[in-house]
C-alpha cells in the first residue's frame, strides 16, 4: 500500500499497486519526451478556469503542442478545445478510449499503433481511478499519468495531492516549459 | 406427456405441470422456467459484441481464507481466480442480492395479502390492460390468474437464486463471461420477482391500474406540516405503509395525522393515499431525520439507513422497524401487548421491532399523537447557521470523504461570512451520505447548517401508475418501431447523482423532442423537484400518457418491470409474436426494433444493478452516472471493430450492417452534457424506417450540437444507410460530410435479427410476425 493517500479517499482507497508520485516537472517531462506515441485524454474539469482566470485546458492543450501529442477529448470537452483554436485527434468518452486503449492490437489515434503512455487530465477523481484501475490491470503495454491536482494511485506515475492550487499550476507551467525546451 | 407428437422429458413435464400448460393460451416456447444454461447462447451472442469492461475497485480478492490474494499484474489468487473473473463475480453476487430484495419484497407482500384476501384473489388489472404481466408469461410461460398463481413464478425465482448464488463459492466458476451470463440470468429473474410484488400490490391494495391521470401529490419536506404529529415512512415494502393510512381512516385522523414517507415507500404511499407527502429520495433521508421533524419513523426494508435508530435517538424520534429484514438488534415486541409498548416508548423512548403491520400501525400513530405537542421541531435560522460555521478551518477533511467530490468546507465558510450561496448549490447537489460530518474535527454540525439551505419550496409528482395499457402499446407499437417516436426514455434508480437537476433537465429535454419518458423510484421524485419559468414541474407540464411528449410515473423500484414489460408488449401486441416461454425472440426483437433507452443517473444500489442488467439482457441499452463506474463492469462496443451482423430474417441472408445500433448496453458517461446525446444515439434501431431514422438523427445531431458543440457527431456516418435518412434541417452539411469522408450508401435491412447468427434452437421463422 502506498504510503500516500488520495484526496477523494472514500472512491479511491484500496489497492496494493500504486502511483509513483512524483513533483518534479523536469522528471514528467522526461517521461512523456521518452514515450514514443503519447495520448493526451482531457476531461471536462478543465472546463473550469483558474483564480486569474486562464482555462485550465489550455495547459492541456500547451502541453499536446509542446510535444505535438495527440488529443483526445471526452465528455463535451470537443466544443471548448475547437472554440481555442485546436481539432481534437479523436472525441471519445473516458470509458470508450480505455475500452480501444485496453486492446494491445488497437492502432490508436493516428493508426500508428497503440500508445506507449496515456495522460489523462480533467476527469473527475472517481471515474478517472476507475479507468487508471482498468489500464492497471489490462493494458500491461502502456503506462499511465495523470495531470490533475489529486494523487490517482491507479495510475503508473502521479502527482501527489496539492493543497494549494497555485502551486499545482505552477507545476503545470513548469512542466510546459520543460517539454519546450527540447531535449 | 407427448407435446405436438414430441415426448417431454421429465424436467420438461414437471415445468409443463408448473405453469399449466394445458391451459392453451399461447404455445408454450423453447425456454420455459428457463434455467442457467437455457439462454446462455443469448447472453454470450450478446456479450460478443457488448464485451464485459472491468474496472476493478480492488486488487484484492478477500472472499475465503485464502487470501487476501493478489490479483494484479495477471496473479490468480489461491482458488485459480483471475481479476476478471473476480470482477464478473462480484457483479453477479450485485445482481443477486438485487434480485433477492425485490423477490423477497414480492414474497413477503404475497404472503400478507394472501392472509388478508386468500390465494384465490383474481388478478385484475383494469379494462384496459389484459396482457398482466409480460415478463412472467414470457419467462416463466405461466399466465397468472391469482394471487396463488403469483407464488409459483416466485418459487422459480427462488430455486433459481440459489443455483446462482451457489456459483458464487471459492473454487467455481473461472469464466467471466460465464458469470456475466449468470448475472443477466439473475437480472432478468428480478423482473419477474419486481412483476410478481407490484401485481400483487396492485391488486391486494387498489393500487391505480389502468389510468394515466393519477392524482398529482405534494412533494418536498416543506409539504410536511409539522404543527402535527408527523410519522415518516421509511423503504421499499407498503405492507406497513397502507395499514398506516387504514388505520388513520378507521379511526378518523387522517386530517390529524401527517404521514411522509422517504423513497419507494412514499411512491408506494401516495398510490393508496393522496394525502400523503413525499418528503423525498434516499439522498434526503439523513438531513430530514436529523431536523427532528419526524416524531415517529417506520422503516421497513431495502434503501433505509443502517444508523435509523441512532439517528433517531439524537432528535427524540420514535422508531418502529417493521421488518425482519432489519431489526437494528431492537426487542421483538410483535407478542407484546400494545398499550406496554406505547408506554415504554413514549415513557422511556425505547425503540421496537414490531413485525405485525397492524399492531405497528396502531402503535405508530398512538405514540406520534402523544409525544409530538411535547417535541420542539425548530429549524436552525441563518443567524445560528453563521455562529455554527464559524468553528470551521476549512481543514478539508470533509472534501476527502466526500463521494460527490465536493469543497464542502467552502461551503461552511462561506456560511460564516454569512454569504449561504455555495451551501445551497451544495445541499442541491448532496448525495446525503453524512460523511463529512463525521470527518470534521471540530465538530461542525454540517447538516444542521445545510438546513438554512434547504428549500421550503414544494414540488408535485404524479402518483405512480403501474403498468402500461394494452390500449397505449397498440397506438405506439407502430411509431416506436419504426422510429417515428424516437424513443422510450427510462429514468430509474437511487439517487447517488452528481447534480440532483440533472434528472428533470433530462426529462424535459426528451418529452419536449416527444420522447415517451417514463420514470420509477427516485429519480421519478427528483424528476419533479425543480420547475421551470412558469412554476411548472416536469409533471405538471407534460401529459401522463404513454405516447409522444409524455412524462409517466410508473411507482415504485418494483416497477420497473412494467417498463421491460412494456418493451415485451411492443414484441406480443403489437407484432403478434408468441411470448409464452420465448425469451430470446423477445429479447432480440427488443434489441433491434424498440428503440428504448434506460438511465440510471444515480444508481447506487445493488438492485439498480439488477434492474440495469435486466433490461440488458432483453436488449435495452443503460446509461449510467459517473458514480456507477463503481459497479465495475460495463458491456461496450468498440463501434468501428465490433461484430455487427445480422441476419435478413426475409432474405435469410447475414448482412454485415456497420452501424453500432445500439452501440453500447452498459455505458458510464461523466457529465449530462455527455449522456444528452449518447442517450438520442442509443435509441436508435436497425429497423427504423427512413422517416424514423432521420428523426432519430435530428435529435441525434442537434443535441450533439446543443451540448458537445462544434460540427457533427464523428460517427454520424455509421448511422445514415441512405441519403433519406439524413435529416433535412442537416442535409446540406451532412451530405458535405459525408463526401469528404468517401461514405457508400447501403440497404437498410428489412427484418433485422441476431437469430440465425448463433447457436439457438429458436428457428428464424420464429421472429417473422
Amino acid at each position: 500500500m502506498s504510503a500516500v493517500i488520495p484526496r477523494h479517499r472514500v472512491n479511491v482507497l484500496t489497492g496494493i499497486k500504486s502511483a509513483r508520485l512524483t513533483e518534479d516537472p523536469a522528471e514528467y517531462a522526461n517521461l512523456i519526451k521518452k514515450a514514443k506515441r503519447p495520448l493526451l485524454v482531457v476531461g471536462p474539469l478543465l472546463l473550469a478556469s483558474t483564480a486569474d482566470g486562464k482555462i485550465l485546458m489550455e495547459y492541456a492543450l500547451d502541453i499536446a503542442k509542446a510535444c505535438n501529442i495527440p488529443i483526445c477529448a471526452t465528455a463535451q470537452t470537443k466544443g471548448k478545445i475547437v472554440e481555442l483554436g485546436v481539432q481534437p485527434d479523436c472525441v471519445y468518452d473516458a470509458v470508450e478510449i480505455v475500452n480501444a486503449l485496453k486492446d494491445p492490437d488497437w492502432q490508436g489515434v493516428k493508426k500508428e499503433g497503440n500508445h506507449d503512455l496515456v495522460m489523462f487530465f480533467g476527469i473527475r477523481s472517481d471515474l478517472g481511478n476507475q479507468v487508471l484501475s482498468t489500464l492497471k490491470h489490462f493494458a500491461p503495454h502502456l503506462k499511465t499519468m495523470t495531470l490533475c491536482k489529486y494523487y490517482f494511485p491507479h495510475a503508473s506515475y502521479s502527482l501527489p495531492n496539492f493543497k494549494k492550487d497555485a502551486k499545482w499550476q505552477e507545476f503545470l507551467e513548469s512542466l510546459i516549459d520543460n517539454l519546450k525546451k527540447g531535449d | 406427456m407427448v407435446v405436438e407428437g414430441k415426448k417431454l422429458s421429465k424436467k420438461l413435464e414437471e415445468i409443463h405441470e408448473k405453469i399449466k400448460a394445458e391451459i392453451p393460451w399461447e404455445p408454450v416456447g423453447p425456454t420455459p422456467m428457463p434455467e442457467i444454461p437455457d439462454l446462455r447462447q443469448w447472453d454470450m451472442r450478446l456479450l460478443k459484441t457488448y464485451a464485459p469492461f472491468y474496472a476493478p475497485f480492488c486488487d484484492l480478492c478477500c472472499f475465503c481464507t485464502y487470501g487476501k490474494c493478489d490479483l494484479t499484474q495477471g496473479r490468480r489468487g489461491a482458488c485459480g481466480i483471475d481479476i476478471a473473473t473476480q470482477q464478473a463475480r462480484f457483479v453477479l453476487l450485485a445482481c443477486l442480492i438485487g434480485c433477492s430484495a425485490h423477490a423477497a419484497h414480492g414474497g413477503h407482500i404475497l404472503e400478507f395479502l394472501i392472509e388478508k384476501h386468500g390465494p384465490d384473489k383474481k388478478i385484475d388489472l383494469g379494462t384496459f390492460i389484459e396482457l398482466e404481466a409480460p415478463n412472467i408469461r414470457t419467462v416463466v410461460g405461466l399466465k397468472p390468474e391469482t394471487l396463488g398463481d403469483l407464488q409459483i413464478a416466485l418459487e422459480y425465482v427462488f430455486k433459481e437464486i440459489a443455483h446462482l448464488l451457489d456459483s458464487c463459492h471459492t473454487g467455481q466458476e473461472g469464466s467471466a463471461l460465464d458469470y456475466e451470463s449468470k448475472a443477466l440470468h439473475a437480472s432478468m429473474l428480478d423482473h419477474v420477482g419486481m412483476e410478481i410484488a407490484d401485481i400483487a400490490q396492485i391488486v391486494g391494495f387498489d393500487f391505480p391500474t389502468s389510468v394515466a391521470d393519477t392524482p398529482l401529490v405534494d412533494m418536498g419536506w416543506g409539504a410536511i406540516d409539522k404543527s402535527k404529529p408527523v410519522i415518516l415512512l421509511a423503504g421499499h415494502n407498503p405492507a406497513t405503509s397502507t395499514v398506516v393510512i387504514d388505520y388513520l381512516r378507521e379511526h378518523n385522523l387522517e386530517d390529524q395525522v401527517e404521514v411522509g414517507g422517504l423513497c419507494c415507500t412514499a411512491l408506494e404511499t401516495t398510490r393508496y393515499s393522496n394525502r400523503a407527502k413525499i418528503v423525498g429520495p434516499l439522498s434526503r433521508a439523513l438531513f430530514f431525520m436529523r431536523a427532528g421533524i419526524a416524531d415517529v419513523i417506520m422503516t421497513d426494508e431495502q434503501c433505509i439507513r443502517t444508523d435509523t435508530p441512532q439517528e433517531a435517538a439524537k432528535v427524540g424520534s420514535a422508531v418502529i422497524a417493521c421488518l425482519d429484514k432489519a431489526m437494528y438488534g431492537l426487542e421483538d415486541a410483535t407478542e407484546l401487548d400494545t398499550d406496554e409498548i406505547v408506554r415504554r416508548m413514549v415513557d422511556n423512548k425505547e425503540q421496537f421491532a414490531i413485525l405485525d403491520s397492524p399492531k405497528a400501525a396502531e402503535v405508530a400513530v398512538r405514540v406520534a399523537m402523544e409525544i409530538a405537542p411535547q417535541r420542539k421541531k425548530g429549524w436552525l435560522v441563518e443567524e445560528e447557521a453563521i455562529e455554527l460555521a464559524k468553528k470551521c478551518t476549512n481543514c478539508g477533511m470533509c472534501e476527502q470523504v466526500c463521494p460527490n467530490l465536493f469543497s464542502i468546507g467552502d461551503g461552511i465558510t462561506e456560511v460564516a461570512k454569512g454569504n449561504f450561496d455555495l451551501i445551497r448549490q451544495q445541499f442541491l447537489q448532496c448525495i446525503g451520505c453524512g460523511k463529512c460530518e463525521q470527518e470534521c474535527p471540530n465538530n461542525v454540525p454540517i447538516f444542521k447548517i445545510m438546513q438554512t439551505a434547504a428549500s421550503m419550496e414544494t414540488w408535485k409528482c404524479r402518483a405512480g401508475r403501474g403498468p402500461v395499457m394494452d390500449t397505449e402499446i397498440r397506438n405506439v407499437g407502430a411509431p416506436i418501431t419504426l422510429g417515428t417516436i424516437p424513443g422510450i426514455i427510462a429514468l430509474v434508480g437511487c439517487s447517488n447523482y452528481p447534480n440532483i437537476d440533472d434528472v428533470a433537465d433530462m426529462v424535459d429535454e426528451f418529452a419536449r423532442r416527444k420522447y415517451i419518458v417514463v420514470l420509477t423510484g427516485c429519480a421519478a421524485m427528483v424528476a419533479g423537484m425543480k420547475k421551470d419559468k412558469d412554476g411548472l414541474t416536469v409533471y405538471e407540464k407534460y401529459p401522463p400518457n404513454f405516447d409522444a411528449g409524455g412524462v409517466i410515473n410508473i411507482g415504485s423500484c418494483v416497477s420497473n418491470a412494467h417498463i421491460s414489460g412494456a418493451a415485451i408488449k411492443i414484441a406480443n401486441i403489437f407484432a403478434a409474436l408468441p411470448l409464452r416461454g420465448n425469451y430470446e425472440v423477445m429479447a432480440d426483437y427488443v434489441l433491434n426494433r424498440v428503440g428504448a433507452c434506460g438511465v440510471a443517473w444515480g444508481a447506487m444500489s445493488q438492485k439498480a444493478a439488477s434492474i440495469g442488467t435486466g433490461f440488458n439482457r432483453l436488449g435495452v441499452p443503460v446509461v449510467l452516472g459517473p458514480h456507477s463506474s463503481k459497479y465495475r463492469r460495463l458491456y461496450l462496443s468498440r463501434k468501428e471493430e465490433d461484430d455487427w451482423k445480422v441476419m435478413d430474417a426475409r432474405k435469410r441472408e447475414i448482412v454485415d450492417t456497420v452501424e453500432p445500433a445500439p452501440e453500447h448496453l452498459a455505458y458510464v458517461c461523466e457529465t449530462k452534457e455527455k449522456a444528452m446525446p449518447m442517450i438520442a444515439k442509443l435509441c436508435i434501431r436497425r429497423n427504423d424506417t427512413p422517416q424514423g431514422r432521420a428523426i432519430k438523427l435530428n435529435h441525434y445531431i442537434s443535441l450533439y450540437k446543443k451540448y458537445i458543440g462544434a460540427g457533427l457527431p464523428e460517427d454520424i456516418h455509421l448511422f445514415v444507410r441512405r441519403d433519406a435518412d439524413i435529416p433535412l434541417v442537416y442535409k446540406k452539411e451532412v451530405r458535405a460530410h459525408l463526401q469528404e469522408i468517401g461514405w457508400q450508401p447501403r440497404e437498410p435491412i428489412g427484418l433485422p435479427t441476431l437469430i440465425g447468427t448463433y447457436p439457438t434452437k429458436v428457428p428464424v421463422d420464429a421472429v417473422i410476425h
